[in-house]
């Protein structure tokens, strides 16, 4: 099938991660230097791909399995792994629309990897890293 | 008339079925017949398979030994056209996909597979006929669901053409 549109991917990314973690901002990840909130999360999108398969088709080709990668960032450290507990339970193992009705499309499956968490100490905040990544019907 | 005159990534290749719930598949002249061959490989046809496997024909050889010879000797004999086991990312609307799981169902319907490879420009076309047999899904998680199915070609009905 037609390559999903990253642009649809960006703009539901920001949406859910919104609506999981509100009231802390949520920006895209060339934002991250401007945010000044004790507490916030970027993302960054990778990894968007299909696939492709034999032939002169061009929309011969399998499933998408974008990832974007959550940058939790907090002044204190438990806010940020009370944060990214928020997003495990909302997000881990989640089936059906994902990024709202208006920019959203269905996942068959959001998978989860918590990955590291760190501390920056120029910018005096604590840091949390995870992966997401989603399984779409395409 | 002109063969691709390259080497083919593997990519080039495609794979078409002739239509229709009760097909008649070619002769075995229609099968070596450009016009007969290029009328299936049209984008209706086309089978959205992951890639194309081994095909041509199996090897089959009788071994015989001479009596005060010192080496025995071997003998190709009727060798069987490949069977082909093939994957495709299933989507349940798929038409063609449809066709094949239900050619398997009744498991007699025989039906003109192309295939074809290019460079581009030029086209070659191996044409057979054959029978669909073992349609399963594997929806294992991970990736796309998939599609499997073998075809069984009918012996002595294959051939080649290509365009110009």
């Amino acid at each position: 099938m037609a390559q999903m549109n990253p642009v649809q991917y960006g703009k539901a990314i920001q949406y859910q991660l919104s609506q999981i973690v509100t009231p802390v901002p949520v920006y895209a990840a060339f934002n991250r230097n401007f945010a000044v909130q004790p507490k916030f999360i970027t993302w960054m999108l990778r990894n968007v791909h299909q696939p492709v398969y034999t032939g002169q088709n061009q929309n011969n080709k399998g499933i998408d399995t974008p990832v974007f990668q959550i940058s939790i960032f907090t002044q204190e450290i438990e806010d940020g792994f009370t944060i990214s507990n928020q997003i495990l339970q909302s997000l881990h193992g989640y089936s059906g629309l994902f990024g709202g009705t208006t920019n959203g499309f269905y996942v068959s499956k959001a998978d989860v990897s918590w990955l590291y968490n760190s501390y920056d100490n120029t910018e005096k905040m604590a840091q949390i890293f995870l992966d997401c990544t989603l399984d779409v019907p395409t | 008339m002109a063969l691709p005159n390259k080497v083919l990534p593997g990519f080039s290749a495609a794979m078409y079925a002739q239509s229709g719930a009760t097909p008649t598949a070619l002769t075995l002249a229609q099968l070596s017949t450009l016009a007969n061959v290029s009328a299936l490989a049209i984008s209706g046809n086309l089978l959205n398979v992951e890639a194309i496997p081994a095909f041509g024909q199996d090897d089959a050889v009788a071994s015989f030994t001479v009596a005060g010879s010192r080496q025995s000797d071997k003998i190709p004999v009727q060798s069987a056209p490949t069977s082909m086991t093939i994957t495709a990312a299933w989507n349940p609307s798929d038409t063609v996909l449809l066709q094949v799981r239900a050619d398997a169902y009744n498991g007699t319907t025989e039906r003109t597979y192309v295939i074809s490879a290019t460079d581009g420009t030029n086209i070659i076309y191996y044409a057979f006929n054959g029978r669909a047999s073992q349609f399963n899904i594997d929806p294992a998680p991970g990736a796309e669901a998939k599609a499997t199915f073998t075809i069984h070609p009918r012996g002595n009905m294959y051939g080649w053409s290509n365009n110009a």
